[in-house]
């Protein structure tokens, strides 16, 4: 009895850590790389050096790319929560004929190949004449990055008590005021949720970016991809912890500026 | 337990601003299939804690949230104190809404609860902190401003509903089954401090619930539902000691309901013996008397007008409910209850069973 509870628990841990170690192994891999003196990426490491670093923020090339990659997923971060969460409201409340195929219409980019949207979006700007603009890029970004906020957003609305909206007005607050007062508070977690995962989406964008940047305004996933053709050394490695490090910054710094204030206090 | 909030010394007294509340003729259907109300009429007068009773889709809350405005009527009006707001909207009907879940703002602390439909009449910050806590205080959360609902117990939320509601001082405030959510001990206890309220504010109350015990304590006058149709509309003894329909009867209490044929002006049961009923005269045919557990009695076998076997006994402090299987196959409820001669009769005795003729309820087919 008592060995099997043991059994039990071991299989639990074993299971989870297991499944930790699988996700972050690779990035315990690339930080070992970045501080790693090799001229090629080799494991074990030998030394410690910040060289890689200092090579990455030395580069023109990727100071920049870094910058517009933020730039566009600052901005698809704010379109896409804006589309996205009015898209949800208007899914759920808006008693729309065909609100279900809607719905997996604005879902579709999650289950198509984001390459084939890529190739899709530089065709028809190609066709209408646009060319490859910045705005072209976030509206491409925004397209893959959606689906996440009103994914999020559905969910808290589905949860959502109409009676408090009923309630509010009864108070006397006209629909503006009770849209302003309690249910955009409340769908806001879910909002900001779906904003994080869009944010990301757009900052790792790659196979959309691939189709849709013009040389010298590339992304920095694109001039990775462009820089490890030629050359696969620590400053590769540099760039993803700095990335990483970038990406995390803003979640926290959303996290804790506006979600976890959305629950604890308005 | 607690201090009741409430002065019960306070005068009732209606307020000038209390409203009847008149439904003329309210029809509602959902999605066109069911109709959930049908011409539903009633007159609640100013001041008046007025319970809708019924089972649970009987079209009660449907009534209330045409009234809250939630809902419009497919037909009919709705006039509260003298004025049709049939048309008007939600948010100028400046009713007190009560809700099982109570709806509390989960993102806002008690005191901005509570001062929320103030806020919402832009009136100024002083004021509105002077009548947030004068309503709290009313409803003994005084301390509590700063805590959110969901550091409330179940009875502390619902006062911050109750006070919130009546900060805005409504002349009409409305109740869906407002206590449904509590223990039975609390649930007693916002019973009556509800009731406290009501009187001492004066306010018109409108009451859904289907406890047909809380309906009889609480109410001046219930109208009992049933399929979207008022069955019945009167005072809670009226409706316990005469239930005009068989819905009625069987609804409120426990009661015993005798099939016969009308004939004469009596009734006749299957075997032909005349059953104890007020004379009905002018009617005929099929029809049922309802007699409650109460005003039965038990005698000798041969001494009852029907007869049969105890088959349980019940227990209830002070009184015993007796469940007889009569000999034509129904069964009879009976209240027993002074311990003078009659012990409690065992399970299997055999025994008659009669009431008086004016303790029979003449039900309507």
């Amino acid at each position: 009895m008592r060995a099997k509870v043991d059994l039990g628990v071991i299989a639990y841990f074993g299971l989870n850590g297991a499944i930790v170690f699988f996700l972050l192994a690779p990035i315990a891999i690339v930080s070992v790389f970045a501080v790693n003196p090799t001229p090629y990426i080799s494991f074990p490491p030998v030394g410690f050096t910040l060289a890689w670093f200092a090579k990455f923020f030395a580069n023109p090339d990727f100071i920049n790319a870094l910058w517009l990659s933020l730039k566009v997923a600052a901005a698809v971060l704010v379109l896409s929560m804006l589309i996205g969460a009015t898209a949800a409201l208007a899914l759920v409340r808006g008693n729309l004929p065909g609100a279900r195929l809607a719905t997996a219409l604005f879902m579709s980019p999650l289950m198509l190949p984001a390459i084939l949207t890529g190739l899709a979006l530089f065709q028809i700007y190609l066709l209408a004449g646009i060319g490859r603009p910045i705005w072209g890029l976030v509206m491409g970004h925004t397209v893959v990055a959606v689906p996440y906020v009103i994914r999020t957003t559905l969910a808290v609305l589905h949860n959502f008590d109409r009676r408090l909206e009923e309630a509010a007005a009864a108070l006397g607050a006209d629909p503006a005021r009770v849209f302003l007062e309690v249910t955009l508070p409340l769908i806001r977690p879910g909002v900001i949720a779906g904003g994080i995962f869009a944010f990301i989406v757009s900052f790792d964008q790659f196979p959309v970016s691939l189709f849709l940047v013009v040389p010298k305004g590339e992304t920095l996933p694109v001039v990775l991809f462009n820089y490890m053709k030629f050359d696969l050394d620590g400053a590769i490695a540099a760039a993803s912890m700095v990335s990483i490090a970038l990406a995390l910054t803003v979640v926290i710094l959303l996290e804790w500026r506006i979600g976890l204030r959305a629950y604890l206090k308005l | 337990m607690p201090p009741s909030p409430v002065n019960p010394l306070n005068p009732p007294a209606v307020l000038p601003g209390s409203a009847s509340v008149r439904l003329q003729g309210l029809s509602k259907s959902f999605a066109g299939t069911i109709k959930a109300l049908d011409r539903v009429s009633l007159d609640i007068g100013a001041g008046e804690f007025f319970a809708l009773l019924g089972p649970s889709g009987c079209g009660k809350t449907t009534t209330l949230r045409l009234v809250a405005g939630f809902e419009t009527p497919d037909e009919g009006r709705i006039v509260v104190g003298g004025r049709d707001v049939t048309e008007m909207p939600v948010h100028r009907r400046d009713m007190g809404v009560i809700f099982q879940s109570y709806a509390l703002f989960p993102h806002r602390t008690v005191a901005e609860n509570v001062g929320f439909g103030l806020r919402m009449r832009k009136i100024p910050r002083q004021e509105i902190d002077r009548r947030v806590s004068a309503a709290l205080a009313q409803v003994a959360l005084t301390g509590l401003e700063g805590r959110r609902p969901a550091q409330l117990s179940g009875g502390q939320q619902q006062r911050v509903a109750l006070a919130r509601a009546i900060v805005i001082e409504p002349p009409v405030l409305l109740c869906d089954e407002p206590l449904g959510a509590l223990d039975r001990r609390l649930r007693q206890q916002m019973q009556f401090e509800l009731k406290q309220l009501q009187k001492q504010l004066g306010v018109t109350l409108l009451f859904v619930t289907h406890d047909q015990e809380e309906a009889l304590a609480l109410s001046d006058r219930i109208a009992v539902m049933n399929a979207g149709r008022i069955e019945q509309v009167g005072a809670p003894a009226e409706i316990y000691e005469r239930p005009r329909t068989r819905f009625v009867a069987d609804f409120v209490g426990e009661i015993n309901i005798v099939d016969g044929t009308w004939s004469g002006g009596r009734l006749l049961a299957a075997d032909g013996r005349a059953m104890p009923a007020p004379p009905a005269a002018g009617r005929d045919g099929p029809g049922a008397i309802a007699i409650r557990p109460e005003r039965t009695m038990m005698t000798a076998p041969p001494a009852g007008l029907l007869s049969g076997r105890i088959v349980t006994t019940n227990y209830l402090g002070g009184q015993t409910l007796y469940r007889i299987a009569v000999d034509s196959g129904a069964s009879i409820l009976v209240k027993d209850g002074r311990g003078e001669g009659n012990s409690v009769r065992a399970i299997g005795e055999r025994v008659g069973v009669l009431w008086r003729a004016e303790d029979a309820v003449v039900l309507e087919a």
